[in-house]
């Protein structure tokens, strides 16, 4: 069956005596844009990282595009991008010379590693600081650097952890718009966040994680429900129903100070 | 409206960032305090130790020495220490309506107080008390202190506003990982220089000294001297020319001062410039070879020379590979065999190759998918190394020989000094691999906490082993040199001790591949705790 881009058997992860992830089953299809959504401390970075094969799991399997990201890395590693979060870059290669740098790793030959590098660096409006070193580069220019280095032996799937966190909304709006040209070609992109209007407004597939497990998978419709946003859904599934704040601070604001 | 004086409230706001050194957590206290102590004694140590000196031989000229000394860490302190003192920074006075006069005089007067200038105070005045003769000696000692003690404070302050945009950018505190090395390379050849003087006097030092009395602030300390001897016009002369260094400081620093705080932040202006720099940087790519190797090479040699924690490394067993050897030989008391001390130091950078990534080595991670993958990078790193480290081992051991003139050893040596650094990265190779640890960014802690007993093993048990795998070639040149015909076959040791040396090299990498690619996840959680 090729229309899975990811599938995760019984995946497990404990760090001492907390469990990160608790035995997730997932299969995300190929060609969507698909939003793995979450609280803090959901899940997700560590889902990613064994997914990618950056970090090992306790038990179960992940197969990547039909290959099984332990015994198979050699084809999955080709295949696939990242754009990790909280891990450093080379951060003292300038832009160009951290792409250069990547590709050639990649096996790619320098002469085109070096054209899709200068199209990247144009098309993510990196091609003024190109020459600077990525340790004086600003959050959102890191991510967009991050992302030009994950794209550029264009990978079938692509994982990126909270592409958007720390971003502004220029650097956001051009960033958005590379993903939606390179899932349009039916690549696949599987992103983390929690910003639920992002994921609304971007994807057309969504797993909702919480506490270690997949609370719901989906399309966007489905995942939603009966609910008015994506944001009220996610709510109910985790199980962080608004509480009523009238009268914990009923201090705050007006009346008598 | 005349503005209210401002000196009295720099002075409390400097007294105040003291005492607010006392407020911070049990630990920071107790350095501080622990610090402060230190200083203060050592003045007082050094204050009796100067008062000690007077009427030596040769003892002004070991104390014009000890106050250019002193002018020389004035002035380099800013640079090193940029967030010693908070106002140094005359960049968060920025939107307080000041005047340039008035403002130099405030901050030079909170300069003076804080435990630098007290311990240079003491050592000022130990200074005239070691070398003044007369009632007229001291007289014109007490202006000498103050002028000495001026310079010195206008001198750090001169340096540090002509430099504040490097020291609080990131290039400043880049700067300042590589002080500590500064500070131990120093004390290097302080050590050498002392033993120098002990073994044949202070009368050494004079032809220095002639230089540096005309050289502020040693320049008053010599006045004070010059009056004891009755060379009145001299002691005008240094004397004059202190104060005329005072006052072109104070010129500098004001101007600076005032460009600093009328111009905008510059901060975000100078990427067309480095731009430009760097571009010109791109030769290295064309000589390497292609492929992972060529690009792994590449990304090492640009790291030896951009980050600083690396750098600082390879400054450092550079000049000590050099310093030992040839200081030793220099003095006489050397040998040919020591030239080896420059592999072996060279020879440690191979190790923790992964910890040198940082996190960063999930790059790295995500294209190695076989162990061939993992055999040309580590053998890529070893060329790297090897380019550097080749040429720079033979260079220290012909250099040795020739002060030595023993010349006969010299393709012993050499074979020594290949065998070592081949074992060097073998071992290097495999600890990376078996026993990697985080370097932290930050501060001057080499090795991540939790990790010391790691970052032991992986050094010491790998340098053991490494000296172990040398022992046939070891056993080899004692056995050559103790046998009666020996002697004349020492030559073969540099064909051999090369031969070997790659011969480990090449075993060290091909264990060290699949132990790499095989533990992938686990060398980036290692190296990810920094």
């Amino acid at each position: 069956m090729g229309t899975s881009a990811v599938r995760v058997r019984g995946l497990w992860k404990r760090f001492g005596q907390q469990v990160a992830v608790a035995g997730i089953d997932l299969e995300l299809p190929a060609g969507k844009f698909i939003g793995l959504v979450g609280p803090n401390g959901a899940g997700k970075t560590t889902t990613l990282s064994m997914v990618t094969g950056l970090l090992r799991p306790d038990h179960g399997t992940v197969e990547v595009v039909g290959h099984d990201v332990w015994q198979d890395p050699v084809e999955v590693k080709a295949r696939i991008g990242v754009l990790p979060e909280g891990l450093r870059l080379f951060e003292r290669l300038s832009g160009r010379e951290l792409l250069a740098y990547t590709g050639r790793l990649r096996g790619l030959p320098g002469a085109e590693v070096d054209k899709r590098a200068t199209q990247l660096l144009d098309v993510l409006d990196l091609a003024g600081a190109q020459h600077k070193l990525v340790v004086d580069y600003s959050t959102g220019m890191r991510k967009k650097i991050g992302l030009a280095a994950a794209l550029l032996h264009n990978p079938e799937v692509l994982f990126l952890d909270e592409p958007f966190e720390g971003v502004d909304p220029v650097s956001a709006q051009t960033i958005r718009g590379v993903l939606e040209r390179y899932t349009a070609s039916g690549a696949t992109v599987v992103f983390s966040s929690h910003v639920m209007e992002l994921v609304e407004s971007l994807c057309d597939w969504v797993a909702v994680m919480a506490a270690g497990r997949i609370r719901a998978t989906g399309t966007l419709a489905e995942v939603r429900g009966d609910a008015p946003s994506l944001q009220r859904a996610f709510l109910e599934l985790v199980g962080a129903q608004s509480r009523d704040a009238g009268t914990d601070l009923d201090w705050l604001g007006g009346g008598p100070r | 409206m005349s503005a209210p004086a401002i000196t009295p409230v720099f002075v409390r706001l400097k007294l105040s960032l003291l005492r607010n050194g006392l407020r911070q957590s049990g630990g920071r206290k107790a350095a501080y305090i622990a610090s402060a102590v230190f200083a203060l004694l050592f003045a007082a140590l050094q204050l009796i130790g100067l008062i000690a000196l007077r009427g030596q031989a040769h003892a002004e000229s070991l104390i014009v020495l000890a106050v250019a000394v002193l002018g020389l860490g004035w002035a380099v302190m800013p640079l090193f220490f940029p967030s010693g003192d908070e106002t140094l920074d005359p960049t968060r006075l920025v939107m307080l309506p000041l005047r340039p006069r008035p403002l130099i005089r405030a901050l030079l007067t909170a300069s003076l107080v804080g435990i630098g200038p007290l311990f240079t105070l003491c050592l000022l005045v130990g200074s005239v008390v070691a070398v003044a003769r007369g009632g007229a000696a001291f007289a014109v000692g007490v202006v000498a202190v103050v002028l000495a003690l001026l310079v010195c404070v206008a001198l750090a302050r001169a340096v540090a506003a002509a430099n504040v945009r490097l020291l609080t950018s990131r290039k400043g505190r880049d700067l300042a990982v590589l002080s500590g090395l500064v500070i131990a390379i120093g004390a290097q050849v302080v050590n050498f220089g002392a033993q120098r003087i002990g073994a044949s006097g202070l009368g050494e030092l004079d032809p220095v000294a002639e230089v540096l009395q005309w050289v502020p602030p040693a320049s008053a300390i010599a006045a004070v001297h010059a009056v004891g001897e009755g060379s009145y016009g001299l002691a005008t002369a240094q004397l004059a020319l202190t104060a005329g260094a005072l006052v072109a400081l104070l010129a500098v620093w004001s101007r600076h001062l005032t460009r600093l705080m009328t111009s905008p932040d510059g901060s975000t202006l100078a990427t067309a410039e480095t731009a430009a720099r760097e571009r010109s940087s791109t030769g290295l790519g064309r000589l390497l070879p292609a492929g992972r190797t060529g690009t792994v090479m590449e990304r090492s040699l640009r790291y030896v020379w951009r980050d600083p924690k690396i750098k600082a490394a390879w400054v450092t067993s550079l000049a000590i590979g050099l310093i030992v050897p040839v200081f030793n030989a220099w003095q006489g008391t050397g040998s040919v065999y020591f030239a080896c001390f420059a592999a072996g130091m060279l020879g440690i950078q191979m190790y923790n190759q992964f910890g040198q990534d940082t996190s960063a080595f999930w790059i790295v991670a995500m294209t190695i998918s076989s162990t061939r993958d993992a055999y040309v990078e580590l053998r890529a790193r070893a060329y790297a190394l090897l380019l550097i480290t080749l040429p720079y081992a033979t260079l220290v051991t012909v250099v040795t020989t020739a002060m030595l003139g023993d010349w006969r050893r010299l393709p012993e040596a050499l074979g020594l000094s290949f065998a070592l650094l081949g074992a060097m990265l073998a071992t290097g190779a495999w600890t990376s691999a078996r026993f990697p640890y985080s370097i932290p960014q930050e501060g001057y802690k080499n090795v991540a906490p939790g990790q010391t007993g790691l970052a032991w093993i992986s050094i010491f048990g790998g340098m053991i082993a490494a000296a172990v795998l040398c022992a046939p070639v070891i056993a080899l040149t004692i056995w050559l040199n103790v046998s009666a015909e020996g002697d004349a076959w020492t030559w073969l040791l540099l064909p051999v001790g090369a031969a070997y040396g790659a011969g480990l090299t090449a075993v060290g990498l091909r264990l060290a591949a699949p132990q790499t690619a095989r533990r992938l996840p686990e060398i980036l959680v290692a190296v990810s705790k920094g």
